[in-house]
């Protein structure tokens, strides 16, 4: 039974960090109603970046972090304007095919830029685990979960209450209505970037710590795909949901798995098959807007 | 959505039926005529680099047109074309090792197989709108890949299977030169066949769906059927590409179809130009082509003075890459329509001078 | 008329000329993937290849006929690999030899390089390609002109369970160990599972079943929890250095005390510095006798070869680099014996391949493991060298500073005899 309950605490963990991701890939499609492909490279230029600061100069890690979540910030907005601006307007699967040309090219500079080897993380906390009920977790996990929730909640406020957030929402609902009360719709998809790009590299950091940094990292974006579309994908407090149930399910398939079923990869593919049994049920995801169609 | 074309004076039709030939005009008739009868003589003079390449934009033109029956013209989208594609090689590998298939029947049937697969997932497409369709292709792409490494009595499990090589009474094709013929016969075939079908009742109904669901649902169109009946024609064609990849390869393993390969279809179709018959080949050979042409370019740059000035030695692979993605992103920058309407831009241009507009 | 004959002469002109030049160098292929998934053992492997056969270039040649080296990174992308050949095999300057790479493409290629007797050493050491005739108990396809150098991955696995059932012995261990395989269900790391369970079976291991993780670095606590619940004691890991840490430092922070046993392409000094202490005691086959800086007469010639892309002799070179180079020397003395016996090409490199019993290149001794290749038997290794990763403190370093500092070690244990059985080709 402790088997059962600690894999379920490492399955909230890890799910904390999934609904991380996912609520940067759904930040960008809820302003800009872009499917991302390159997500997953924004976390890996994140935590290339942190490292580089913390190993070429020595920054101690509360600087070095704050620079790269500035410097992705500024990233973002420097990406959309160059390369996605000029696509406003074209259809929508040209634009996801022009982040799947970004992906490509940000795999490859990454690794022209620091090479192919995986590189560890300098140590950053004095004690590398921590014990969350019994099971020993690495502390930068836990680290990464108190700043997630501070930045959910800090996203719950901005949504709703303050006029940037207010504006946003309004431009993803609808443009051209937000264009004629004066939104700036460029600065709005600007901004949904950078914060992806912002977000995206606490999430980037906390893989690389435990994982080390490598160009493979990456793959961390394509994984979240299952929890966006679980949670709903214009859901912020959805994709934070769906990425818990899909690290609690990982892991509860794991235990399944290793103790009845031994299929091996029950891990690897549950998140799938549940996903397609939820969106039979639920087509918009279990928090999704639903399409209302007026004719 | 690219169809702007423009007729020359006097070229006008009194018959239903003249208007709805495959070829537009009796010239673009003879050129494709004339275009086969070319490809007919390739394998004289090309050597086995330039065949092979040809080959592959074959088989995979042939599936990418069938990604493009999907999202083009019927307005699904698909990441999980690769794994239907796979499918395809696996089954007409499995028919002709176990029961003796002979392989010229063997790759219709593994097309026809594929089609039941995609069907069977085509049919929760019904519900399912914009990118939550896509995420369950995605989910289809990983689960189909899972059964491949798992299913030994099928696909020989992780170590692969091998295929026979394509042989008509007793002659076989297993030499690149004759490969070519093979893949050149099926790819026209099955161009023409998608050409034929764009005209008829259900090729618009399609479209219809494609472009205003509603509209097409008030009509009278099933829309369930015709989406499932989009997603069972497009895995006909992948598995039909598949299969003759397995038979031209001489082995098929679950490694080579992996999500990055159904992106690279996308990318096919998206360059090439969705909903254009022409434009999925034209986008294939694009895409086969393009990492060919910058490994020349980076070949002819090692060694030489800009290399070194720059000291590129061990970057030129990846600059490689960066240019692959550069050139993708730069091209979709600057025709989002994809290379059919830019051809189709050119014509006009040249129909027209000196008094284009 | 005159444009047309000037042409035509300028062309036949150029044809004689490269002609005439295609006679004096013997073309051979190189694939490497310095891009791509496997890069980060990719890349030194390739430059041990390149290095070595640079250096024999500048010192003679093949019995004083240079080569013509192409190397093409074709970042692990199966089909690029398969135009490569195409262009490699056909043509006039059709290559004598291919020095490959990874699993995926050497698989595809094994049917067209037997048909165009090409010998290909490659990269990848499954099992599958040991079986020249394709008569072995286990049903594998001939692969009569693929070569390698190193225990196969079933072969490198039987040597680490022979040395388990020791080490168990050894410890004192009460009962039956329990072994279990893990790594991702993809060619690659299957190659050797069945082989390694029968084995395990056989030497008295209690054999769990197998546990999947992605080849790609992850959060694997659960798969770290159930080896730890199910108290196993011996772990194969059989994917590549980047999921393999994912796996030994979660297991790590869970607290599982498992002796992990990797396979040779998933452990390196690059590894070691990656993983950090996470990886202290894993123990893995190499492929060479000695490591790079190790007591051996051979590791001149090595250090000599490392100079060509390091002129300052500073680099460090890890133990793909190495191994890369003996891959390339067998192929050159089997290319010196066939210029004496016919001239260089495909057939005569193979038959020359097969002429020396625990064979070790001249220049290398010491470095390289007596390798003997017959015609029906491609499995060129018999003796298993088993290394133990040893690292203790922080690895922020360069790896060349934490070898120098002694913070990562690399330790041969034990070496291994695996009989070439013959229920054991191409398994």
């Amino acid at each position: 039974m402790t088997l059962l309950f600690q894999l379920l605490v490492n399955g909230l963990i890890v799910g904390a960090l999934y609904g991380v991701v996912a609520m940067s890939f759904v930040l960008i499609y809820k302003a800009s109603r872009i499917v991302n492909f390159a997500q997953g490279e924004f976390l890996l230029i994140g935590a290339w970046t942190c490292w580089w600061l913390l190993t070429h100069w020595q920054l101690p890690f509360w600087i070095g972090f704050p620079i790269t979540l500035a410097f992705m910030l500024i990233f973002g907005v420097v990406l959309q304007v160059v390369v996605l601006r000029p696509m406003i307007g074209e259809p929508i699967i040209s634009v996801i095919m022009v982040t799947i040309g970004l992906s490509i090219f940000f795999q490859a500079m990454m690794k022209w830029m620091f090479g192919v080897f995986a590189k560890p993380f300098p140590t950053i906390f004095a004690s590398p685990t921590m014990n969350v009920f019994g099971l020993e977790v690495q502390t930068v996990y836990v680290v990464s979960l108190v700043i997630s929730l501070l930045i959910m909640a800090g996203f719950g406020w901005f949504f709703k209450y303050s006029r940037m957030g207010l504006a946003m929402r309004a431009t993803a609902f609808d443009q051209q209505v937000a264009q004629s009360l004066g939104i700036s719709v460029r600065q709005m998809f600007a901004m949904s970037w950078a914060i992806s790009a912002m977000v995206s590299a606490v999430a980037g950091v906390t893989v690389g710590v435990v994982n080390g940094v490598s160009s493979a990292l990456s793959f961390f974006g394509i994984k979240v795909f299952p929890a966006v579309i679980l949670g709903g994908l214009d859901s912020v407090a959805g994709a934070v949901l769906g990425g818990l149930i899909v690290g609690v399910l990982e892991n509860l398939a794991h235990y399944l798995d290793s103790q009845w079923l031994n299929w091996g990869n029950m891990y690897e593919i549950a998140p799938f098959y549940v996903l397609i049994v939820i969106l039979m049920i639920k087509p918009y995801g279990l928090f999704g807007t639903k399409d209302i169609e007026r004719v | 959505m690219a169809n702007i074309s423009l007729i020359p004076c006097g070229d006008f039709k009194t018959r239903y039926a003249a208007d709805t030939t495959i070829f537009p005009t009796v010239t673009s008739r003879n050129f494709a005529i004339l275009g086969v009868l070319l490809l007919l003589t390739f394998p004289a003079f090309m050597d086995r680099y330039w065949l092979n390449l040809c080959i592959q934009i074959g088989y995979l033109g042939i599936a990418a047109l069938g990604l493009n029956i999907l999202v083009g013209f019927t307005g699904q989208i698909s990441i999980g074309h690769a794994a239907f594609f796979g499918f395809g090689a696996f089954s007409s590998a499995w028919l002709s090792n176990s029961f003796g298939i002979p392989v010229a029947l063997a790759i219709p049937l593994a097309g026809v197989m594929t089609t039941a697969v995609g069907m069977l997932f085509g049919v929760p497409a019904a519900r399912l709108k914009g990118l939550y369709l896509a995420i369950a292709t995605l989910a289809a792409q990983y689960i189909l890949q899972d059964f491949f490494a798992r299913a030994d009595w099928f696909t020989g499990g992780t170590a692969g299977t091998i295929a026979e090589p394509f042989s008509l009474f007793g002659f076989a094709f297993d030499t690149d030169e004759r490969y070519f013929y093979v893949v050149l016969v099926y790819m026209v075939v099955m161009y023409i066949l998608a050409t034929n079908l764009m005209r008829t009742r259900d090729g618009r109904a399609l479209v219809a769906v494609r472009d205003h669901y509603l509209s097409a649902e008030i009509m009278g169109i099933n829309l369930t059927k015709y989406r499932t009946m989009s997603f069972g024609i497009s895995a006909f064609y992948a598995g039909i590409g598949g299969a003759l990849y397995a038979h031209y390869l001489q082995f098929v393993s679950v490694e080579g179809f992996t999500i990055l390969f159904s992106i690279q279809f996308l990318g096919m179709i998206i360059i090439g130009g969705l909903g254009s018959i022409m434009g999925s080949l034209m986008g294939t050979a694009f895409m086969v082509l393009l990492p060919e042409v910058m490994q020349a370019i980076t070949n002819s740059l090692a060694g030489t003075a800009i290399d070194t000035a720059l000291n590129l030695k061990d970057a030129i692979a990846f600059l490689r890459e960066m240019a692959i993605g550069l050139v993708i992103i730069l091209f979709l920058v600057f025709e989002p329509d994809g290379l059919a309407h830019r051809w189709k831009q050119i014509k006009a241009y040249w129909k027209l001078y000196p008094f284009s507009h | 008329m005159t444009i047309k004959t000037v042409l035509l002469a300028t062309v036949a002109v150029l044809a004689f000329a490269g002609a005439a030049n295609a006679q004096q160098k013997i073309p051979v292929g190189h694939l490497a993937d310095q891009s791509g998934a496997t890069s980060d053992v990719g890349v030194p492997f390739a430059q041990g290849v390149a290095d070595a056969l640079a250096y024999i270039n500048k010192n003679g040649g093949v019995g004083g006929t240079q080569m013509a080296v192409e190397t093409v990174d074709y970042g692990y992308q199966a089909p690029r690999a398969i135009s490569q050949y195409k262009k490699w095999s056909s043509g006039s300057d059709k290559v004598a030899a291919i020095q490959g790479w990874g699993t995926a493409d050497t698989e595809a290629l094994t049917g067209f390089v037997g048909k165009d007797e090409i010998p290909f050493y490659s990269g990848s050491y499954s099992g599958h390609l040991t079986d020249p005739t394709g008569k072995g108990p286990h049903g594998s396809k001939p692969a009569p002109y693929n070569f390698f150098y190193g225990p196969s991955y079933s072969d490198g696995l039987r040597a680490m369970l022979t040395w388990a059932a020791d080490d168990w012995k050894k410890k004192g261990g009460s009962g039956k160990p329990k072994y279990v395989h893990m790594g991702a269900n993809h060619p690659y790391p299957n190659a050797p599972k069945e082989a390694g369970e029968a084995l395990a079976k056989e030497l008295g291991f209690d054999v769990l079943p197998a546990v999947q993780f992605a080849l790609t670095p992850g959060d694997y606590t659960a798969q770290c929890l159930t080896l730890k619940e199910a108290g196993a004691n011996y772990a194969y890991l059989g994917n590549t250095a980047g999921s393999n840490i994912s796996v030994l430092k979660a297991c790590q922070t869970v607290g599982a005390q498992v002796q992990f046993m990797g396979n040779v392409w998933g452990m390196d000094e690059n590894a070691a510095k990656a993983a950090g202490t996470a990886a202290n005691g894993v123990i893995f086959p190499v492929r060479t006798a000695a490591i790079w800086g190790g007591d051996a007469p051979g590791m001149k010639t090595v250090k000599e070869i490392s100079k060509i892309s390091d002129a300052a002799g500073t680099a460090y070179r890890p133990v793909h680099y190495v191994s890369g180079i003996c891959s390339a020397f067998y192929m050159k003395e089997a290319m010196d014996w066939a210029q004496k016996n016919g001239g260089v090409t495909g057939p005569n490199i193979r038959k020359g391949m097969y002429q020396k019993k625990d064979w070790v290149p001249a220049g290398l001794e010491g470095v390289c493991v007596p390798s003997t290749w017959t015609e029906t038997d491609h499995r060129g290794m018999d003796k298993v060298n088993i290394y133990r990763a040893n690292i203790k403190g922080d690895t922020g370093a360069s790896v060349d500073d934490l070898v120098k500092a002694g913070t990562i070690k690399l330790e041969k244990i034990a070496t291994i005899d695996v009989p070439r059985k013959p229920e054991w080709l191409g398994w």
